[in-house]
């Protein structure tokens, strides 16, 4: 085909359902409803959900580059948002640093922690890995936990409630929505670059076969590494985005394992390795679990977690690849010739 | 005439086993070499050391004159070493195409010609009708070939085959005996371990045997069948040599 005939049936070749490399009607339609949603201040009384639901399929998306494309399963990044929170806050705090840049700065000491993470578990695989980065995101919280000096400690670190725009503390909830979303197209841009690129490429050869993949002269370390540091960045700005709209940090709830699950499982739900599934995921999960928290967390204490979970191994049992996945079936397949 | 790859006195050993012990060889630009020995000779052992999977315990290995001992790897495929793996390592969630791509990557940067050039190499090894299928949908057979389009894809100067031959049937190892006697035309030389004799007495243009881990006999393959050392060593296994 030439790329005159090629650019011709642009739109022809959009398809209707997600397919890796390539934007389908359905992402376009979503992403489209999601900015008109902020647009014409739609649901004002969920605003805090949707807030929320951007934030996390950000995050979703940042933990997928290295969770689904590269493989490298990992319920620690928590760190890297915790990481990313704490240096933007106390830039500001301290030296009056703007979060505008104090995210970028996060998100590259986010960066050089994931290289380390990568570096130090260069060797392990499967379970081992993802107990190694249990255990680092669990160092990183007893370091900021205990060096108060620069996190505030178990009290946290506070961000005077002022609305200014050039600090980053936005007036509206509506503000806020418009913000995350920023956030997540920003993520699924990368994605989407990211996956139709040589160095996608790369990180689907080191997660299905480390050795075919280096045998085809691809370094696996390197390609981890950067895998791993590209995900932190994203993660750790997502962390400054938390802190700037809830205006309060404490180690125990921004590096918890909790958090770090969450990262794992929205994509887990939505589609691992795919540019929608995380989205998907996210705004699936997280309003369900908002909900179900606010409304059945006084009635019977424990009942919202009782529902959450039997949802989500519904999910693993009937849909192992994910929303995507289910939806990928749904496709005709051309008989094999 | 520098040889293309040359083995020195190479050995490696696990714990107290020598499973290759000495080893010396030469391959010429152009050649066809084939490695063969009975079960535990040493041939997987010898085939990681040069494909870079393990470094040697003693001895040289060395490409086009330079020493590349201990060389990862990684770094013998950009040197221009490609090799198949005898149980095939396919990307499982990734299509045929893809698979051969990821190859193609190494000599193309840009995605449309790794494009084209795993599609001009599938359709060499006439997988281009499964070129869109899931790798994980295809059977032992094609993946072999799928292998040998993998490597081919990273044009190689060099390619080790690592049985390539077991678990086709033989109208398969007739097509890949043909794909495989065509490459020192294009200008690639071949390092080939196999079990298959048959296939590899027809076509390979020199034979090195090695047995408990050294070289008992190398020279044409019709002179090293009737070596007796050779001879003795397969004794007791089955020696088809149609």
């Amino acid at each position: 085909m030439t790329a005159a005939t090629a650019r011709r049936g642009v739109l022809k070749q959009i398809s209707a359902l997600p397919q890796r490399g390539r934007i389908s009607w359905s992402e376009i339609i979503l992403l489209v409803v999601c900015i008109a949603w902020v647009a014409l201040g739609i649901a004002p009384t969920l605003q805090d959900v949707v807030v929320l639901s951007f934030l996390f399929a950000g995050l979703a998306l940042a933990w997928n580059i290295a969770g689904g494309c590269a493989g490298l399963i990992s319920f620690g990044h928590a760190a890297f948002f915790g990481i990313g929170a704490y240096t933007s806050t106390f830039l500001f705090l301290n030296y009056n640093v703007t979060p505008w840049l104090g995210i970028f700065a996060g998100a590259i000491t986010a960066a050089i922690a994931g290289a380390v993470l990568s570096l130090i578990c260069a060797r392990l695989k499967g379970p081992f890995f993802i107990l190694s980065s249990l255990a680092f995101a669990e160092v990183v919280r007893i370091i900021a936990l205990n060096w108060s000096s620069v996190t505030g400690g178990a009290e946290g670190l506070s961000i005077p409630p002022v609305p200014d725009l050039a600090n980053m503390v936005l007036g509206s909830k509506a503000a806020y929505e418009a913000l995350m979303l920023v956030y997540l197209l920003a993520a699924y841009a990368i994605t989407r670059r990211l996956e139709a690129s040589r160095f996608g490429f790369y990180l689907f050869a080191v997660r299905d076969n480390d050795d075919a993949a280096a045998a085809a002269g691809i370094n696996p370390l390197m390609v981890r590494s950067v895998a791993m540091a590209l995900s932190a960045a994203l993660t750790g700005a997502g962390g400054t985005l938390f802190a700037q709209y809830f205006l309060y940090l404490d180690p125990t709830y921004v590096i918890s394992p909790e958090l770090s699950f969450q990262f794992a499982l929205l994509p887990a739900v939505g589609g691992l390795g795919t540019a929608i599934g995380p989205i998907l995921g996210s705004f699936l999960i997280t309003p369900l679990s908002e909900l179900l928290r606010a409304n059945l967390g006084n009635a019977a204490a424990g009942l919202h977690l009782v529902i959450y979970s039997v949802g989500l191994i519904v999910v693993m049992l009937y849909f192992p690849s994910g929303i995507a996945g289910a939806l990928e079936r749904l496709k005709p397949r051309k008989p094999p010739s | 005439m520098t040889a293309l790859l040359e083995a020195q006195n190479v050995s490696r050993t696990f714990g107290a086993t020598r499973a290759v012990d000495n080893v010396s060889f030469k391959v010429q630009p152009g050649e066809l070499l084939g490695l063969i020995g009975p079960n535990g000779a040493g041939k997987s052992t010898l085939f990681n050391l040069i494909a870079g999977v393990m470094p040697p315990s003693g001895g040289q290995i060395r490409l086009d004159g330079g020493d590349v001992t201990g060389w990862k790897s990684h770094e013998m495929a950009r040197a221009g070493v490609a090799r198949t793996f005898q149980i095939p390592k396919p990307y499982r969630q990734l299509s045929v195409i893809e698979n051969v791509m990821i190859s193609a990557f190494l000599r193309e940067r840009s995605v449309a010609a790794a494009r084209d050039l795993a599609d001009s190499t599938l359709t060499d090894l006439g997988l281009a009708p499964y070129r869109d299928r899931p790798a994980s949908e295809m059977t032992v057979g094609l993946l072999k070939r799928l292998e040998v389009a993998r490597a081919l894809a990273m044009r190689p100067k060099l390619v080790l085959f690592d049985e390539i031959m077991a678990g086709l049937t033989p109208t398969e190892v007739g097509a890949m005996t043909e794909i495989v006697a065509g490459l020192p035309a294009r200008g690639i030389t071949v390092i080939w371990v196999e079990h298959v004799l048959y296939a590899i007495m027809k076509t390979a243009t020199r034979m090195v045997v090695i047995n408990r881990g050294g070289v008992i006999a190398q020279g044409a393959p019709a002179e090293v069948a009737r070596d007796p050392l050779v001879v003795k060593a397969y004794l007791g296994e089955e020696m088809q040599l149609a």
